[in-house]
């Protein structure tokens, strides 16, 4: 059975994009427009990865991190932030919320991909 | 894979996000504390960066990038907001427009845009304070430095890995990683080690107890491997021998294993990383030249334990409405079928009339109902809230205002408003030359203002309602107000108008709209430049809208624009005249008469009231024919004035699809598009403002000298 991953993303064109890649190398999609879009859209479906953007209106990506490792259902479920942020910082905030995985923006569909697999198997 | 859908929703959303940065930096304008409003653009910028990477548009990347930058020191407060700053990000927004832009048409951003864009850049880079600076240019040069591979080394590598026991609990899978690592060559053995497995009470089944030793073979090097496991190394110890590692390396490496040099050692040569007689020395003729293995062990682990830095929590925002970008195109398409549908359905209802068969015309009238609902739903679907669009003149009230040195700001009301994209897109020209013309004839200069006894500060207002099947939209100033007998000593000069005749305020504010009027003293650079309100006027008519003045002397002038809802599809009054069929817009009429054969034929007694007559007959060169039996008069009401159109028969109502007319008939007057009826017979539509324009003054005439002559008779 396909491996589901939820991306989670302000911009659309961006989900578009990480959906078209993720598609193509057989997994199943959510998209979710912002934490607390994806937290309703999740809704203890089994997904395998969450892939989220750090800067979002509404429910930024580190208070959907933590607020979905509260949840027991998602509480071992990797996650890997996406965005533009470099700092250090940034990532140790990351960190501390829940995310193991971080990848900078702007990247290439193939650099999503190998990430992806390295977390979880097609 | 295709990303040109993908890339169409891109532009849609930059173009959005542009608007709302540009909202966002507007309403900053001179405040010190830029608060919330600053995050919104930061986003904005960081999506389009983000996003733009994707496409490899790196133009766009490189420059929003330097933007980003700048406003996440502005951000975290490193920098301090000033009005300059936002002069300098409009411009560095209009820039962004006009990259993307150039993407949108498929072309290579012009020369002068790219002269434009290094210029910004370097004003950008100028504002931002050089440590940070820095460190985003090394943060890139990390990135390209991490780009470039090394040498790969062809070869039998050796990895040893111990996972913490935390590692499930991140949700990482240990087996994802060895799958991984065959992109990278052959797995030639793996050896489990489970020596860390508690066999007591003490297990925990989140507890991650695994380690592996693996072998694998495969042109690679050292970074490659270690990037396998870049999202465990903080929860991990990895170790890695390059092939044709000495016999010592090999055996620090067996020392340092938890589990000992002994067990180690039985691994290592189950896994043929070292040959079976593990005390002879391998082939160490190369040994000195071989780069080191070695504990690798995560430099995040320990920033994984420090403290987390305080994250900033946004305000929740209301979520945005779920919708599906839908290409205009299609739309327009969809309308159209739906305009055919309507045709077709109402051919479909006056042949079940005329077969007589009631169970056929029940079937059809519940077809017919259905089909009004679906073109009720389609309409509504091109229906946009005009916020968007009034949002825009922030902007132009912003930049005007510094032009004119006028202080104004700009009021906006009932964005919520919806109407039809088309009219939408159409109207805001119009607007912004009204806007522009309150700003700069309507609003006194602040000396006049303040002795006038009125704040400093001049204000437009931009609103807009529904009124039964119409908006209306305002454009308000608190200025000084039209002067009546200057516009009318004007017109009188220009001969618009005979100086003997007696005018309403009302009809002495219509004069603005003549062609060629103006009545600014000091033509300035702005209004007064060839465009006048005729032309604003004559766009609007074009929509089948109407425009009306209102103005207060020392309180100010409100322009209202009237326009329909949509250009589509009218609600029409069908009527006969002579042998065609004309369908008036019912939004213009009030009532409709009997005409009295005894009576006048250019006015009739509306309840007292003179209404003067416009005989279509006349109007379309239609002869009244032998026709018998009644005509009647469709009492229509334009520009503040009722007229009554003498036609044959009327039909009733009907929804009516606009079908323009072929070029060939562009010249016509008083008729505005044409129509097809159930019967396949085609119906034109009355241009009624037209048809007023042309025949109304005359009736107007003759009504009031045949009235004044039954009065005196």
């Amino acid at each position: 059975m396909a491996k589901t991953i939820m991306i989670v993303d302000d911009s659309a064109s961006m989900r578009q994009v990480v959906a078209i890649a993720l598609k193509g190398a057989g997994y199943e999609v959510l998209e979710g427009s912002d934490g607390q879009d994806a937290l309703n859209k999740l809704d203890g479906k089994k997904v395998h990865l969450i892939i989220s953007d750090v800067n979002m209106p509404g429910m930024d990506g580190l208070s959907f991190v933590r607020e979905l490792k509260q949840r027991p259902a998602y509480k071992f479920t990797p996650v890997m932030m996406l965005t533009t942020e470099y700092t250090d910082e940034k990532k140790k905030a990351g960190q501390a919320a829940g995310a193991r995985a971080w990848m900078v923006k702007p990247f290439k569909p193939d650099q999503l991909l190998n990430a992806v697999q390295k977390l979880c198997l097609a | 894979m295709n990303l040109d859908q993908a890339l169409q929703t891109f532009i849609g959303e930059s173009r959005e996000l542009l608007e709302e940065m540009e909202q966002s930096l507007l309403s900053l304008g001179a405040t010190t504390e830029p608060g919330e409003d600053i995050h919104a653009i930061f986003r904005a910028a960081h999506t389009i960066k983000g996003s733009a990477g994707l496409f490899g548009l790196d133009g766009v990347v490189a420059f929003t990038h330097i933007v980003e930058s700048l406003l996440d020191q502005l951000r975290s407060g490193e920098q301090a907001w000033s009005e300059d700053m936002a002069g300098l990000l409009l411009s560095a927004r209009d820039h962004i427009v006009a990259l993307i832009e150039a993407v949108a048409a498929g072309e290579e951003p012009s020369t002068p845009v790219l002269q434009q864009g290094a210029k910004l850049a370097t004003a950008l880079s100028a504002c931002m304070q050089g440590a940070v600076a820095e460190v985003a240019d090394q943060a890139l040069a990390a990135q390209a430095d991490a780009a470039s591979t090394p040498d790969a080394e062809d070869g039998h590598w050796h990895i040893s890995l111990r996972f913490h026991a935390d590692t499930l609990r991140h949700g990482m899978d240990p087996l994802s990683f060895l799958f991984y690592l065959r992109n990278l060559g052959q797995i030639v053995h793996v050896e489990t080690v489970a020596d860390a497995l508690p066999l007591d009470g003490s297990f925990d089944a989140e507890s991650c107890y695994l380690g592996f030793e693996i072998a694998l073979r495969g042109q690679t090097d050292h970074a490659a491997i270690e990037s396998v496991f870049e999202f465990v190394l903080d929860a991990c110890e990895l170790r890695i021998l390059a092939p044709g590692s000495t016999a010592e390396q090999f055996a620090a490496l067996a020392d340092a294993l938890p589990e000992g040099a002994a067990r180690a050692r039985q691994w290592l040569i189950a896994c043929a990383s070292l040959p079976a007689e593990a005390e002879t020395s391998p082939t160490d003729a190369r040994a000195d030249a071989l780069p080191a293995g070695g504990e690798v062990k995560g430099e995040v682990a320990a920033l994984a334990a420090s403290a987390p830095s305080p994250v900033q929590a946004l305000p929740p925002k209301p979520l945005e409405s779920r919708s599906v970008r839908v290409d205009a195109d299609r739309l327009d398409q969809l309308i159209d079928q739906i305009g055919e549908l309507i045709i077709a359905s109402a051919g479909t209802s006056l042949a079940a009339r005329q077969t007589r068969n009631p169970e056929l015309q029940e079937r059809s009238a519940t077809l017919a109902s259905l089909v009004q609902a679906v073109r009720e739903s389609a309409l509504q679907l091109r229906m946009v809230r005009i916020g968007a669009t009034f949002n825009r003149f922030q902007r132009v009230v912003h930049d005007t205002a510094r032009e004119l040195g006028k202080d104004i700001g700009l009021i906006i009301r009932g964005e919520d408003t919806e109407l039809d994209k088309t009219v939408v897109e159409k109207v805001a020209d119009p607007i912004t030359h009204l806007v522009r013309n309150a700003m700069d004839h309507g609003i006194e200069s602040a000396e006049v203002r303040r002795q006038r006894g009125k704040s400093e500060r001049g204000t437009i207002t931009l609103e807009a309602w529904h009124d039964s099947g119409a908006i209306v939209i305002r454009v308000a100033d608190d200025g000084g107000g039209l002067n009546r007998d200057k516009i009318l000593a004007k017109a009188v000069d220009r001969g618009l108008v005979d100086a003997h005749r007696q005018l309403s305020d009302s009809e002495i504010y219509e004069l603005i709209f003549e062609p060629g009027f103006s009545t600014a003293e000091q033509v300035s650079n702005l209004s007064g430049r060839g465009v006048g309100m005729d032309v604003v006027k004559r766009n609007i008519t074009a929509l089948r809208g109407s425009i009306s003045i209102d103005s207060t002397p020392g309180q100010g002038t409100a322009i209202s624009i009237r326009l329909p809802l949509t250009l589509a599809i009218i609600d029409g009054f069908l009527v006969e005249v002579g042998n065609a069929t004309f369908v008036i817009p019912m939004d213009v009429i009030d009532e409709c008469v009997e005409f009295s054969q005894v009576g006048h034929n250019d006015f009739a007694n509306l309840r007292g009231q003179v209404l003067p007559l416009i005989g279509m007959h006349q109007v379309f060169g239609l002869g009244t024919g032998a026709r018998s039996g009644r005509r009647n008069i469709v009492v229509i009401r334009h520009a503040g004035r009722s007229f009554g159109l003498v036609v044959d028969a009327l039909l009733g109502e009907f929804q009516t699809v606009i079908k323009p007319l072929a070029k060939l008939f562009a010249g016509v007057r008083c008729v505005s598009g044409s129509t097809v009826l159930g019967n396949g017979k085609v119906a034109l539509i009355v241009d009624v403002p037209a048809l007023v324009d042309q025949a109304g003054q005359a009736a107007l005439a003759r009504a009031s000298a045949a009235s004044a002559a039954v009065s005196a008779a």
